[in-house]
């Protein structure tokens, strides 16, 4: 393919270091796509050092790291920090980057509205940081619970930033889901009908979709909360009705952990079949299976209130809409392993973090399956066993999905491949720590230890959890390690060309990083593999062409 | 005395041995639910390796071109079906648990009132007697007496915030939720004390809430009631 006689792509080269006329006013997406992700990912190092400072107080019983209330601002810092500022903000920016490319669009249908989106995000941010210096930030958990953030029992304004920055962050996410959804009806190249979308796209679809039916709600419930703070409406208060609180929240919580974790379904449904050099296996049965789990996501959210006392036929009717979940996300991991099944398969490090997540993010999956039986829920409900579940499927699966993505786009993003062997020194210890945190995690719960206790003194769970401590430590070594690949591939790394991987979509039919507007002619698409159709004809892409050629 | 029920720590599969019937019902579930958990566990993570293992480009011989499947209705239909059944069965036998053990029970032979308050557990029993068991991690709590062999109906009221009830050895937990009473109950069937602790976020002093359920014959039971309706405490 001639890669090596490309020259360094200077896509930006000139205004790059220019903050106000280039970052601040571009509406170009993949601009935009990397301010996001930069911004997740600064967010992944800060809720990852308020993870280690939870650890190091947990490390032995009847430790004093930290106060009772501050741990208790830690772990819900955590918490809204991984969740919000990192996972989602992550994924909304490398679909935003991707998804343009992959369907042939030159941008996101609504540019400016795509800018001001991102830009809601720092100011999210900063609101609910503000906390912090105002006499102490959230300290009911990420979930905020009423009445323990009413005002009587929480008189400093760090709910009220919490509150605020989740309203600004849920207009931002409808801003992008309506951005997304638009884009990909109106602006596909011709010839890509929607049965021949790449499925990354048909995960951001979805996503799309479940963030815009449940953002709203979201906002409501913290209007309502704000309400009765201050204005001392009655909704959720100890005179309110607290549960009400829970079945707003939750309706927004639960699709919101399929929001983080369907892009990266999408990501793996892109990677396995390039590195195994083989289609995907069952393409429409895993369309299906996305719609499959966006509607039975939204129809599952009680599951997190069974120890409330429901009357017990709806708890039976919550219980079986999330044990079906499994059928269409077993559908789609079936697929994955039926798609490398016969394959040629290049254990690259994206297609390491790819086997990483189907390992792990298994167990997160038979789990839920336990934890949505409503009589063992309330064994495990609240316990470290919901702490490991959640883990498995947030970080085994969205977080070893979301490295997987940066291997694989890293190339695309910057024109430079990320080192090998660093990617492999991330991915093993990254995997080690990661289990060796979380799988004795589901012990400690069954032995009765709930979550979110700023200490304990029972001497008999001191050795396991230390050892989570110590594991939790490999695991910011990796990241470590990730970040000095990051920063040293970027100036130095090998120069990737335009389709380093032999891929198979229109991301990789044009140079590293694209051109302003993507494409200087769009490909032809004849299938959901466009760019490898083009290589068994023996066509070359017009921006992958040496530069002489055009 | 009070340490005795401790169980060697931090690795155990599955909860502690319960003592209540309600808690039982849930071990056995667990157990029941392990069986098709543990198969599929073990063929998904086995195909992975396999796949790992056998398809690695430099285990196939030079220029091996893998074939181009698209997909296979029979195993979609296959897939789609068996994992159905699996679960349909779980959750018909968790829904059957359900009706038997989670509902408000009325053939009581006593029942407690259990009110959580920031922070710390007060339990009412309908002879007028009262135990406060303040939350502390620096003690042992008192603990909440109760005969053995006994039905007993608990009802749980939160006064300020949201607490909930949990003694893993016992059964599941329930939420002491301000505005409405919630309900469990126990029958337990061996003398001895149980350990547990508040189980959802209530402020700064949530780990403190520690809880001791200590079930007596209800000969001892007798004379605890005796002394404690005497005014002399324990």
């Amino acid at each position: 393919m001639a890669t090596d006689v490309l020259p360094r792509p200077k896509a930006y080269d000139e205004t790059f270091w220019r903050p106000i006329s280039l970052w601040l006013t571009t509406t170009d997406h993949k601009l935009i796509g990397i301010m996001y992700m930069v911004t997740g990912l600064l967010s992944f190092v800060i809720g990852g050092v308020f993870a280690l400072i939870v650890r190091l107080q947990l490390a032995q019983p009847n430790l004093k790291v930290v106060d009772a209330e501050t741990y208790n601002q830690l772990i819900s810092a955590h918490g809204v920090t991984m969740i919000f500022f990192f996972v989602t903000i992550f994924l909304t920016g490398i679909a935003n980057y991707m998804v343009p490319i992959m369907i042939g669009a030159r941008d996101m249908a609504f540019p400016r509205v795509n800018l001001l989106g991102f830009w809601l995000v720092p100011v999210s941010i900063i609101l609910y940081y503000s906390g912090f210096f105002t006499g102490g930030a959230l300290n009911a958990g990420w979930t905020g619970y009423s009445p323990l953030t009413d005002k009587i029992f929480n008189k400093g304004l760090g709910v009220d930033f919490w509150a605020l920055s989740i309203i600004v962050w849920a207009i931002s996410g409808i801003m992008a889901s309506t951005n997304f959804l638009t884009t990909i009806v109106a602006l596909r190249a011709p010839g890509m009908k929607l049965s021949r979308l790449p499925l990354f796209v048909w995960a951001q679809i979805s996503t799309s979709i479940l963030l815009l039916v449940v953002g709203a709600p979201l906002a409501a419930a913290m209007i309502l909360l704000e309400f009765d703070r201050q204005l001392g409406t009655q909704f959720f208060t100890t005179q309110g009705r607290p549960v009400l609180y829970q079945h707003l929240f939750w309706f927004f919580g639960h699709p919101e952990v399929y929001i983080m974790i369907l892009p990266g379904f999408g990501m793996i449904s892109e990677i396995i079949p390039v590195f195994a050099r083989k289609p995907i296996f069952g393409y429409m049965s895993m369309v299906a299976a996305l719609f499959g789990i966006v509607f039975l996501s939204m129809t599952v959210w009680a599951h997190h209130m069974f120890t409330v006392g429901m009357n017990t036929t709806v708890e039976g009717f919550f219980m079986l809409m999330t044990m079906l979940i499994a059928v269409p996300t077993g559908i789609k991991f079936f697929n994955w392993i039926a798609t490398a099944w016969w394959g040629s398969i290049e254990f690259t490090v994206p297609m390491k973090f790819v086997f990483g997540f189907l390992a792990t993010f298994l167990i997160g999956g038979i789990t839920g399956v336990y934890l949505a039986s409503v009589p063992v829920d309330t064994q495990l409900h609240q316990s470290y066993y919901v702490v490991a579940h959640l883990h498995y499927v947030l970080f085994g699966g969205s977080v070893f999905t979301i490295f997987a993505g940066i291997y694989y786009w890293f190339p695309k993003i910057t024109g430079r491949m990320l080192d090998r062997k660093l990617g492999e020194l991330n991915f093993w210890t990254l995997f080690v720590g990661f289990n060796g945190t979380f799988l004795i995690m589901h012990t400690l719960g069954l032995e009765g230890m709930p979550r979110r206790i700023a200490t304990y003194a029972n001497e008999a769970w001191a050795a396991t959890n230390f050892i989570i401590t110590l594991s939790s430590f490999l695991i910011a070594f990796s990241v470590l390690i990730f970040f000095i690949n990051v920063i040293r591939s970027w100036n130095h790394g090998e120069i990737a060309g335009g389709d380093p991987w032999e891929a198979n979509t229109l991301e990789w039919a044009t140079s590293s990083p694209p051109p302003p507007y993507n494409f200087s002619r769009v490909p032809p698409v004849r299938s959901f593999m466009p760019l490898r159709d083009l290589r068994e004809a023996g066509e070359v892409p017009v921006d992958l062409a040496p530069i002489e050629a055009r | 005395m009070l340490c005795s029920c401790e169980a060697p720590g931090g690795i155990s599969p599955i909860f502690p041995q319960p003592v209540s019937p309600n808690g039982q019902d849930i071990y056995d579930l667990y157990v029941w639910i392990s069986i098709p958990a543990i198969v599929i566990f073990i063929g998904v993570e086995l195909a992975l390796l396999w796949v790992v293992v056998k398809y690695r480009r430099s285990k196939q011989p030079a220029g091996y071109v893998p074939p181009q499947v698209h997909g296979s209705h029979t195993l979609e239909i296959a897939w789609t079906i068996v994992p159905l059944i699996v679960v349909l069965a779980i959750a018909g036998y968790s829904f059957y648990i359900l009706q038997k053990d989670f509902q408000p029970i009325n053939n009581q032979q006593m029942t407690v009132t259990v009110s959580g308050h920031q922070f710390g557990w007060d339990y009412r029993y309908e002879n007028g007697i009262v135990v406060h068991q303040e939350g502390t991690l620096a003690g042992d709590v008192t603990p909440f007496v109760v005969p053995t062999h006994t039905m007993i109906k608990l009802v749980f009221q939160g006064t300020d915030v949201i607490h909930s009830w949990w003694v893993p050895a016992i059964s599941g937990k329930t939420d002491a939720v301000p505005g409405y009473d919630n309900y469990s109950w126990m029958k337990v069937d061996k003398p001895g004390v149980y350990r547990g602790e508040c189980a959802e976020l209530c402020g700064a002093g949530h780990s403190t809430m520690q809880i001791i359920v200590q079930a007596m014959d209800q000969k001892d039971y007798d004379v605890w009631v005796r002394v404690q309706q005497s005014g002399e405490h324990g």
